[in-house]
């Protein structure tokens, strides 16, 4: 056969750490492998990408060339391939601009193939699979992953505080006591919690949703940013900022990084950066709890719908017009297949976009228990990365100066908050009705 | 001589081969710099659509809302301020090193050396550098001085912090044109000077100053303009979750945000036609400022 290029540009940061997380902040924003990623991640991600392609080459296929960049400047080069009508011929998608993508038929029509070579749709997470199926019901992505929520704590900093550690049964009420115990009982010189505002689908979005509020409804035409359930929830976010590292401190150094440096005792992280604190200094100190809940109804246990994780997941997608198509559906068949997303989730590189392969995700990762991830499937509830069209619009001015940073910068004043929530909900408001347009 | 005169084969042979050298230079220009420029005034007038395609012609709608838009004047005013710091303190400090540096000091290659080096260094990885030199819990600074400062946090002087940068980063590159104008003065007018009994600081603003303006010009110009067009330096040091970015944002990182961001191309052409306007106008008052202050000998 002969030799075609096929290139996967991948974002990095699956199994990537980031030592800056707020190196490229959107990176550190958003999920689903996307922490951003300097150039050590860079490689590891290529690695992990290169292992399958060696299999699939194995079986016959077309070399694969793989090209790994960073989370920020993935969109602008793929914006401006797909502009140019220079893309790759395989990529990653993801959930923020899947849409704009598919509708303006920049990538490969997969529907045909998935008829043909018989790729069953319903063995696949079907949030995940929803956000790359257009209105017309084409499908022009499989899914690749998916990821959750879950809370990251440094046991010798708790036992240096002498406060017990988190369980699976903590409360976001409990999460506060045990961070003001930390912060109050060092003098500041350890946090106990640290949240930029761009932490928000590994942070505030939780919040938001165990409280019974939500970002952009599922119909995607409004928000309930500015209800009561809401600013609830970003009040209670308010009183984990009033004994959290300083804002201006965290867009320095990032979160990742002052937990590394135990200088906070708990963040929240996603699924995507469980290697970066695997193969941390540290990492013996390291261990996860599931995700806080909020006690809706006050009967001071944790029911299903009131421990929420956010889930997204990335898929894979050709170029519509890639010179070999057939060879670029095949390799994302078999990418998205099930022994390859076993054999990703046993190189603990990420959760599997099919349900059922928690297991060996678990335990790619020796010594340190990530059953949290796993766990909130079944007893929380999952909701889908909020987006809309072009999100980009409102989720970069959103964690900025005029909306959520004033309240990050003055976590002692409710009003702040309240105010920021009715700011970005008609900022997110404004956004649906130009999309609308 | 009133017709034109016909040219002979061998003028056209050379006129052809002439052009034929010139044409991969020209074809670059064109295809690379002419092009895009003039797309850009062409999107600056449209609401442009998703990958480039589907402009609709909205007129000058770019413009006035770029223009009742404070943060568009405020990222001026950065600008600005951004070059209020570099220009100033990258020339005299680069004219001190260069007139150090042209004396007769034990290594002074070695020296040279040293104060180039930042040019060499890939901007991207000094931001990072001082970045993490900034850096309020972790940095360099902070520990050595025994301080808790927010340099690149505090709306109040991160604009400097970063100036600061710009600086470190310039001084090599002007300190090498300077000493290139220093080897054109002619020794006698020293000789002469300390013979009349001029001290070093006479001759320094007597015969050096004014025998360097016109290479002090070609460096102002310049870096006016390089200052007034600067991006990596904010776009590198400052997360977009820092507090004090919108008092250090330049009009080209505000350009960069809407362009690529928010993928709102027509909105970004009209940002930077208002920039290119502005450097226009600073680069003709300067050529008027040249007749008065530059001396050519």
């Amino acid at each position: 056969m002969k030799m075609k290029k096929v290139m996967a540009l991948a974002l990095a940061g699956v199994m990537a750490l980031s030592i800056a997380a707020c190196g490229g902040g959107s990176g550190a924003s958003t999920s689903s492998g996307s922490g951003s990623a300097d150039a050590g991640s860079a490689s590891s991600g290529a690695l992990t990408i290169n292992i399958w392609d060696a299999d699939w080459t194995a079986l016959g296929n077309p070399e694969v060339k793989v090209e790994v960049i960073d989370w920020d400047n993935y969109w602008t080069l793929l914006e401006a391939g797909a502009s140019g009508g220079q893309l790759a011929d395989v990529f990653w998608m993801h959930s923020d601009y899947s849409q704009i993508y598919m509708e303006n038929d920049i990538l490969l029509d997969l529907t045909d193939y998935i008829a043909k070579d018989g790729v069953d749709m319903s063995i696949y997470y079907p949030d995940i699979a929803a956000i790359y199926t257009r209105s017309d019901g084409k499908i022009f992505a499989l899914p690749k992953d998916h990821d959750t929520i879950a809370l990251l704590y440094n046991k010798a900093l708790f036992d240096e505080a002498g406060v017990a550690y988190p369980t699976d049964e903590w409360s976001y009420q409990d999460m506060y006591e045990a961070a003001k115990a930390i912060t109050e009982g060092t003098a500041a010189d350890v946090y106990g919690y640290a949240l930029n505002t761009s932490n928000d689908q590994d942070g505030w979005y939780n919040y938001i949703y165990s409280y019974g509020g939500n970002v952009v409804n599922t119909e995607k035409t409004d928000t309930a940013l500015d209800s009561a359930e809401s600013k609830a929830a970003m009040e209670q976010v308010r009183l984990m900022l009033t004994v959290a590292t300083p804002q201006a401190i965290v867009a320095e150094s990032g979160t990742d990084s002052l937990f590394q440096s135990g200088k906070v005792a708990m963040i929240t992280q996603g699924s995507w950066m469980i290697n970066s604190f695997y193969t941390a200094e540290n990492s013996k100190d390291y261990a996860w709890a599931e995700i806080p809940y909020f006690d809706r109804n006050g009967d001071g246990a944790c029911q299903k719908d009131e421990r929420w994780s956010c889930y997204n997941g990335l898929g894979w997608a050709a170029a519509a017009n890639t010179a070999n198509p057939d060879a670029a559906a095949s390799l994302i068949e078999y990418l998205c297949s099930k022994d390859a997303q076993i054999k990703q989730a046993q190189l603990g590189v990420t959760m599997a976009g099919i349900p059922g392969i928690s297991e060996d995700f678990a335990n790619a990762f020796e010594g340190m228990d990530v059953s949290a991830f796993t766990k909130v499937e079944e007893n929380g509830t999952l909701f889908a990365r909020p987006g809309t069209r072009n999100s980009g619009k409102w989720q970069t001015p959103m964690k900025q100066a005029g909306y959520f940073l004033d309240a990050w910068q003055a976590p002692e004043n409710p009003q702040a908050m309240s105010d920021a929530c009715d700011k970005v909900a008609k900022l997110i408001r404004d956004c649906i009705a130009e999309e609308q347009q | 001589m009133k017709e034109k005169k016909k040219m002979t084969p061998r003028e056209k042979n050379e006129a052809i081969w002439g052009l034929a050298f010139v044409a991969p230079t020209m074809i670059g220009l064109i295809v690379l710099n002419f092009y895009p420029a003039v797309n850009t005034v062409y999107q600056s007038f449209c609401k442009t659509g998703d990958f480039g395609k589907g402009n609709t012609f909205v007129g000058l709608a770019n413009y006035s809302k770029a223009f009742a838009d404070p943060e568009i004047w405020q990222s001026l005013i950065n600008t600005v301020k951004y070059a209020i710091i570099e220009v100033p303190l990258g020339v005299v400090i680069a004219l001190l090193l260069a007139v150090f540096l042209n004396g007769k000091i034990k290594g002074v290659s070695i020296f040279r050396t040293i104060f180039f080096l930042p040019m060499v260094c890939a901007p991207a990885a000094v931001a990072m550098v001082w970045k993490w030199l900034y850096n309020q819990q972790f940095g360099l600074f902070n520990n050595i001085l025994h301080t808790n400062i927010a340099w690149i946090s505090d709306p109040k002087i991160a604009w400097i912090s970063v100036g600061v940068i710009g600086v470190w980063s310039i001084i090599g590159y002007n300190m090498v044109l300077f000493i290139s104008g220093l080897k054109e003065i002619p020794g006698d007018y020293y000789e002469a000077a300390s013979i009349d009994g001029a001290t070093g600081i006479n001759q320094f603003f007597n015969i050096t100053v004014p025998l360097l303006s016109p290479t002090t010009f070609f460096i102002v110009q310049t870096r006016v303009i390089g200052a007034l067009t600067i991006f990596d330096l904010m776009f590198m040091v400052m997360d977009k979750t820092n507090a004090a970015l919108p008092k250090v944002q330049s009009t080209v990182y505000v350009f960069y945000k809407y362009t690529f961001d928010q993928g709102n191309k027509g909105y970004g052409a009209a940002i930077v036609m208002i920039l290119v306007a502005f450097i226009m106008v600073v680069t003709v008052i300067m050529q008027r400022a040249e007749k008065r202050f530059v001396f050519y000998n």
